[in-house]
């Protein structure tokens, strides 16, 4: 695999109408191959960044490499390359499912390729209604024709922005797997979701965005082990009413006010979970249930978002 | 160049229009011919010849380039206009093309429905007055040019407009009026001063006398003068129409 970047963003600012700054001073860098997932709230700037590349939104500042294609010296011939699912559905009420495909081919300088226009109708499950007019689509069926339109040039970096937003579980899953297997055969993703298992199940890294300032980007692994935790939670069959053992306390772990449960985040460098539940029972403690629970990606970014500072040590 | 893009975006816009025949096609045939029934046979009672031409045939070239005109300018605005509205601007804008291939294929698309409804005009009125074609390099170099012209500030207009109500200014507060002010019904040369002189100022006296040369042989004005003068508007239009796609203004955010 080659080692220019998919994508180069250095320095990327965005002002609209020399207000708002939409975007300070970007630089990422995209991996080729890799499943890229950028978070952040609504008008953090993730669609204005995509934009920017994709065409739809001129940069005030800054530099944007397609796989090392700079977009200042040649607008255009780097967008061969590129694919983009935008946040708005759109569609041309004219034409029919196969058609749009068909002119989106034409519009990537392909040849009218019907294998290639079928083959994606199925991906998308969406082969049963090639001959039906976009506008007699649901929503969630134009939306996997955004995907549809967005792939059919077999571009070699896609953005997909909120691509799963209003299609159903099912189908999430499916798109999923095929998203995986489009990364497996090499196509760069950046995916922008407010389904943040999304991002879990999907991202091999991850970048958090936060009113137009990227604030971190980590492998999302590294990430879940390093601000993610794994808590005990020891449930008491009746409340406490002598304080914990000492050994407990001193590891970490608090009792709620009403003294019936003990939490313990489990973290790198501290006793394993299982020291603690051996205390509670030498101590001849009531214990009744037992729980672990893994942090998500979804408690990860609320904590980044407000700014933790064993988050925030993390930016890149 | 994107050549196979460019063609494609042509090919749509042509099919577009072909979808609704009744709205592209017939609706300017139905007018032109009320122009000639109500206009031509009115006036023709009173009104025997103009320059020498018998009124009926007179008015034939500018209803043709009316139909042309018309017809170039609003499938390129409302086509563009439409794209922009409804979002789907976002497929040419992140596709491969340039702001040549883009202009070829909203000006190509235009022009065929410009020529097609100026043609079908034509063949109409031809029932009326019979076929006259004097001199058809002229005829056909003029026709090129009006209807290229008008397609290139329909795409202008879209870019331009941001309410449904602006792309009608334009066809409504100039076009209509530089029409009928620019000697279809009437010879600009035979108007009292200073209005055959202000005329000069109006590029559709130009496209209406060139046509008129072309098809009737014979006008009150220099049809080399006249393709000079449209040239120069076409160019004009094209270079604006070409830094405004090349920028994205009002069309990227
Ligand atoms: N065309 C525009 N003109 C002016 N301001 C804009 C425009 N587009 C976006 N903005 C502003 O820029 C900021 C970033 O918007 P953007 O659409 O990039 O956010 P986002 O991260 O994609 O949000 P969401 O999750 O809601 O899609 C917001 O404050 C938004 O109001
Ligand atoms: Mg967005």
């Amino acid at each position: 695999m080659s080692s220019t970047p998919a994508l180069e963003l250095r320095g990327l600012t965005k002002n609209y109408g020399g207000k708002l700054t939409a975007l300070t001073d970007v630089n990422l860098t995209i991996r080729p191959g890799e499943i890229f997932a950028l978070l952040g709230p609504n008008g953090a700037g993730k669609t204005t960044l995509i934009g920017s590349v994709c065409g739809l939104v001129k940069k005030t500042s800054g530099k944007i490499l397609v796989f090392g294609h700079d977009l200042d010296e040649d607008p255009v011939r780097p967008r061969y390359e590129v694919g983009l699912v935008p946040q708005e559905i759109n569609f041309d009420p004219f034409f029919s499912v196969a058609e749009s495909l068909y002119i989106q081919q034409g519009y990537y300088g392909q040849k009218r390729d019907e294998a290639r226009v079928m083959e994606v109708l199925t991906a998308l499950n969406l082969r049963n209604k090639a001959d039906s007019l976009t506008r007699a689509l649901s929503g969630g069926m134009k939306r996997r024709l955004l995907i549809a339109k967005a792939l059919v040039h077999k571009p070699r970096l896609v953005f997909l922005d909120e691509p799963t937003a209003g299609v159903d579980v099912e189908l999430r899953r499916d798109l999923w797997n095929y998203v995986r297997k489009l990364a497996a055969e090499g196509t760069t993703i950046v995916l922008t979701t407010h389904y943040l298992e999304e991002a879990e199940e999907l991202a091999d890294r991850v970048g958090v965005i936060n009113e137009g300032k990227l604030l971190l980007v980590e492998e999302k692994k590294a990430l879940l082990r390093r601000l993610g935790e794994k808590r005990l939670i020891v449930t008491f069959t009746a409340p406490l009413s002598t304080p914990l053992p000492e050994s407990v306390l001193k590891a970490g772990a608090t009792l709620s006010e009403d003294g019936r449960t003990v939490t313990y985040p489990e973290r790198e460098g501290r006793a394993p979970g299982g020291d603690i539940l051996r205390a509670l029972y030498t101590e001849g403690l009531p214990v009744g249930d037992v729980e672990t629970r893994h942090s998500r990606l979804e408690d990860i970014l609320i904590d980044i978002l407000r700014g933790k500072p064993a988050a925030a040590a993390g930016a890149a | 160049m994107n050549t196979i893009g460019m063609k494609s975006l042509l090919a749509k816009e042509v099919r577009r229009f072909m979808r609704v025949p009744g709205q592209t096609v017939l609706s300017p045939l139905i007018s032109t011919s009320l122009y000639f029934l109500v206009f031509g046979y009115s006036l023709a009672g009173r009104v025997h010849e103009v320059e020498g031409v018998p009124y009926l045939q007179f008015i034939v070239p500018g209803l043709v380039f009316m139909g042309l005109a018309n017809n170039a300018f609003l499938n390129s605005s409302s086509s563009l206009f439409i794209t922009k509205i409804q979002g789907t601007v976002v497929d040419l804008l992140v596709a491969p093309l340039g702001p040549l291939e883009l202009m070829a294929g909203f000006i190509g698309g235009a022009m065929v429905r410009g020529l097609m409804v100026g043609g079908l005009t034509w063949a109409v009125a031809t029932l009326f007055t019979g076929f006259r074609l004097e001199h058809a390099p002229a005829a056909l170099l003029f026709l090129l040019l009006s209807s290229y012209t008008f397609s290139v500030l329909g795409i202008l207009a879209a870019v331009w407009a941001e309410k449904f109500e602006q792309i009608n200014f334009f066809p409504t507060f100039v076009m209509l009026p530089l029409t009928f002010l620019g000697g279809i019904f009437y010879s600009v040369r035979e108007l009292p001063s200073p209005w055959n002189h202000i005329s000069l100022f109006n590029p559709m006296v130009y496209m209406v006398e060139g046509l008129r040369y072309g098809m009737l042989g014979q006008s009150g004005f220099s049809p080399l003068l006249g393709a000079g003068i449209l040239v120069g508007v076409a160019l004009l239009a094209t270079g604006v129409a070409w830094a405004a796609l090349r920028s994205g203004y009002k069309l990227k955010a």
